[in-house]
């Protein structure tokens, strides 16, 4: 007979989200949900008659890690439907933003995921906040790598959080060659503490991968070798950068890409028959607390082909380096193997710019209400934005985020482990919920989708 | 009133020693000289000045990151530079982490202000290493002071080679040595209406201030007004920038400064005072008061 359990809130990601777990005696995941309960933004209604230059600029407003991705896939979406090439010095100077994006992103998740670890060789699970050493050096060379993620992007697109420099067309300013020197300066001084925290999260996560056992709330729970494994296939659509209508051979295709209502994904009400007090940060939900995932789900289920896809750092090294670990370990991994490419990305492309080259294209049409798509490789994953302009106006958007894609993906990665290590697997997707939370209501039937959620 | 003239460390009357500065200098190049030596010496490694346009005599921020750029800003010019609004893309696309700034008594209560509120400076207040302020009693719009030359002075922007203001005249010089000079009664009505609830003729809130006023031609008084204004300002002295002389012993001296200082003050104060009743029903806010 299997028991229900409730972790709400779930902790240490960004935004709110939560876990319906249906468990059987042993304690085992039969069935995951992992749903959003953050509140519905509604970006893509606000967009509507706005002009195509605001919008990717509301757009950003949706998140604070990774705006810089949601203001290009925004950008690259209106310029895919207005069709704008841009100069290819405005182009480098967004390949930089999108690294410098990335390498904060990344070292902010080694803090949010360092606590489920041990330290290689003792019982010691980690904390990131320790004065002590060695943990303290690594936090002062995450801390770094932050400072220095968010400095490139300051100096590129003008501001750390929300760039304001990228616009339709380009850039509104080409970085001067003092600035080019700096970024260059900076990631070169990086690129070594990337090295040295990769190899040290490395090391972290495959010890973790060698036990046998992790405490969660003052109990040895046994770690599955199988942890996070799941059949679901991966989606990217460029290693680093980002893949658009315009390329000659787009990395996306929007014609497999299909929505579900969270009324026929998540499973109805259930109320919750296995609570554990002693958990982390609370306990668990306690008994007979009602959860009801479908009514409660603030997201949209994307599909890809008819399925739910991985999108992140696992699905860019599957699909363009022939990586092939599974499991959240696995996934963690790769997130780290993605630290040095960052740089030498950021490094290569700055030697290629040229400071006195035009950042902005000399035509910009208005737009024929055409669909442009961008399919921007943010941290998290495939950050798809789709818009339809007309006469400089925006028609219809559509935001499809990464962790909106992970989240089904997910949801079935947590079957076979323990219900207390279901937090585990989650933050192996580096969840960013914020974004990911919205409602698509594209026909009459989904309509109804939305009066049921407001009921 | 006797705080006309802000706090203050100390006050002289300064020259640069360089020749080449005080060619083209509006007075004693006090500016010009104080950004080139903290080039120079790494405080700044750059600065916001007002430098030329594509008309003559409109001023047009621009980033000086060399002496050589910051020679081309040199002297006054009597109409608007929005210096403040370079300031962000000075850490930004330009890449400046020490940036040195120069503006009037207004805009450097914008920096100050921008420094205790931040908001949308993140990374901007703690990068302003040196900001000098300049005395100003009031600004011109760029179509007022070509109305001013080339209407009541009768001269062509193109061949004007300095214009001033001192001795209670307004003066245009020409490239063909003509003088021409416009009592400042004529130059009232042109002056920007918003200058007139300032309360502030020194740069109070600068690091170091300067201006004409108070010294003899040539030179130029110097308010040096922070612990960073005084250590750049006594390192300069040190390495031998500037000539100064104590301002007792010059003529006209602080007294001229103050008197000045104190007509502003007291003339714009009734501006304040007026438009706290202005409008029906909808007095304007007195900016020197608490609401």
């Amino acid at each position: 007979m299997s028991k229900v359990v409730e972790i709400s809130p779930t902790t240490r990601h960004e935004g709110h989200s939560k876990l319906v777990l249906k468990v059987d005696d042993a304690g085992i995941i039969e069935r995951g949900d992992w749903l959003s309960i953050t509140p519905v933004r509604g970006v893509e209604k606000l967009a509507i008659g706005k002009t195509m230059d605001q919008v990717p600029k509301i757009a950003s407003r949706v998140c604070g890690i990774c705006p810089i991705a949601h203001t290009l896939a925004g950008i690259e979406c209106m310029e895919g439907s207005i069709r704008c090439e841009i100069p290819t010095d405005a182009k480098l100077l967004r390949i930089v933003l999108q690294c410098a994006n990335r390498l904060h992103s990344h070292a902010l998740h080694n803090i949010l995921t360092l606590p489920d670890m041990y330290l290689p060789g003792t019982d010691t699970k980690i904390n990131p906040f320790s004065p002590e050493e060695p943990v303290r050096s690594v936090a002062k060379r995450i801390v770094r790598l932050r400072e220095i993620g968010q400095t490139i992007g300051e100096i590129a697109g003008g501001e750390a959080v929300h760039p304001s420099n990228p616009r339709v067309g380009g850039l509104y300013k080409a970085c001067t060659p003092r600035a080019v020197q700096k970024m260059y300066d900076l990631a070169k001084e990086a690129l070594p503490l990337a090295i040295e925290q990769m190899d040290f999260m490395i090391a972290v996560l495959r010890n973790y991968q060698k036990r046998d056992w992790s405490e969660v709330g003052g109990k040895q729970i046994p770690i599955p070798k199988t942890l996070g494994y799941h059949n679901q296939g991966y989606m990217a659509s460029h290693p680093m950068y980002s893949s658009s209508n315009l390329d000659e051979h787009p990395g996306w295709n929007p014609e497999r890409w299909t929505d579900v209502r969270p009324w026929d994904w998540y499973m109805g009400e259930v109320e919750v028959s296995l609570a554990d007090p002693s958990y982390p940060i609370g306990g668990t939900s306690p008994v007979g607390t009602k959860a009801n995932p479908q009514m409660e789900a603030c997201t949209g289920v994307p599909l890809y082909d008819g399925a739910p896809v991985e999108v992140g750092p696992r699905a860019r090294m599957v699909q363009f380096k022939n990586y092939d670990e599974k499991g959240t370990i696995g996934q963690q991994i790769a997130r780290q193997m993605e630290y040095p490419d960052c740089l030498y990305t950021i490094i290569n492309a700055l030697d290629d710019y040229n400071p006195s080259g035009s950042v902005l294209a000399d035509c910009i049409p208005q737009g024929d209400g055409s669909l442009g798509w961008a399919a921007n490789e943010a941290p998290r994953g495939c950050d798809v934005h789709l818009a339809k302009v007309k006469d400089g106006r925006v028609l219809w958007y559509e935001m499809l985020v990464p962790t909106t894609w992970n989240f089904p993906t997910c949801s079935r990665a947590l079957v076979g482990a323990p219900w207390q290590l279901a937090e585990v697997v989650v933050r192996g997707y580096d969840p960013c919920v914020s974004c990911a939370t919205h409602m698509i209501v594209v026909d009459d039937d989904k309509r109804i989708v939305a009066q049921k959620l407001i009921q | 009133m006797g705080t006309e003239l802000g706090k203050y460390k100390a006050c002289v009357s300064a020259r640069s020693t360089s020749k080449e500065i005080l060619k083209k200098s509006q007075d004693g190049g006090i500016v010009t000289q104080l950004f080139a030596y903290a080039l120079e010496e790494g405080i700044i490694d750059g600065a916001i000045v007002a430098g030329p346009s594509d008309e003559p005599y409109r001023p047009r921020p621009f980033i000086a990151t060399s002496v050589e750029e910051l020679m081309t800003a040199r002297g006054t010019r009597y109409n608007i530079s929005p210096n403040v609004s370079w300031i962000k893309e000075a850490t930004r696309s330009f890449g400046l982490d020490k940036v040195g700034i120069v503006g009037t008594p207004c805009q450097m209560q914008a920096v100050r202000k921008g420094q205790l509120y931040p908001f949308g400076w993140r990374d901007v207040d703690s990068k302003i290493a040196l900001a000098i302020g300049i005395f100003c009693m009031e600004n011109f719009s760029y179509q007022s002071i070509k109305q001013l030359v080339e209407d009541h002075a009768g001269v062509k922007m193109e061949s004007v080679k300095k214009m001033d203001i001192g001795k209670g005249k307004f003066w245009v010089y020409t490239e063909r040595g003509a003088t021409v000079q416009l009592p400042l009664k004529v130059t009232h009505k042109y002056e920007q209406p918003g200058c007139h609830v300032c309360l502030d003729y020194v740069a109070n809130l600068s690091d170091v201030s300067t201006g004409s006023v108070g010294s003899p031609d040539g030179w130029s008084t110097v308010f040096v007004r922070t612990k960073n204004g005084d250590d750049i300002w006594s390192k300069a002295i040190a390495a031998g920038c500037f000539e100064t002389k104590p301002i007792e012993q010059v003529k006209p001296g602080l007294e001229l400064v103050s008197k000045l200082a104190n007509e502003k003050i007291s003339k714009n104060q009734k501006t304040v005072e007026e438009r706290a009743t202005f409008g029906v029903n909808k007095a304007l806010r007195n900016p020197y008061i608490k609401p």
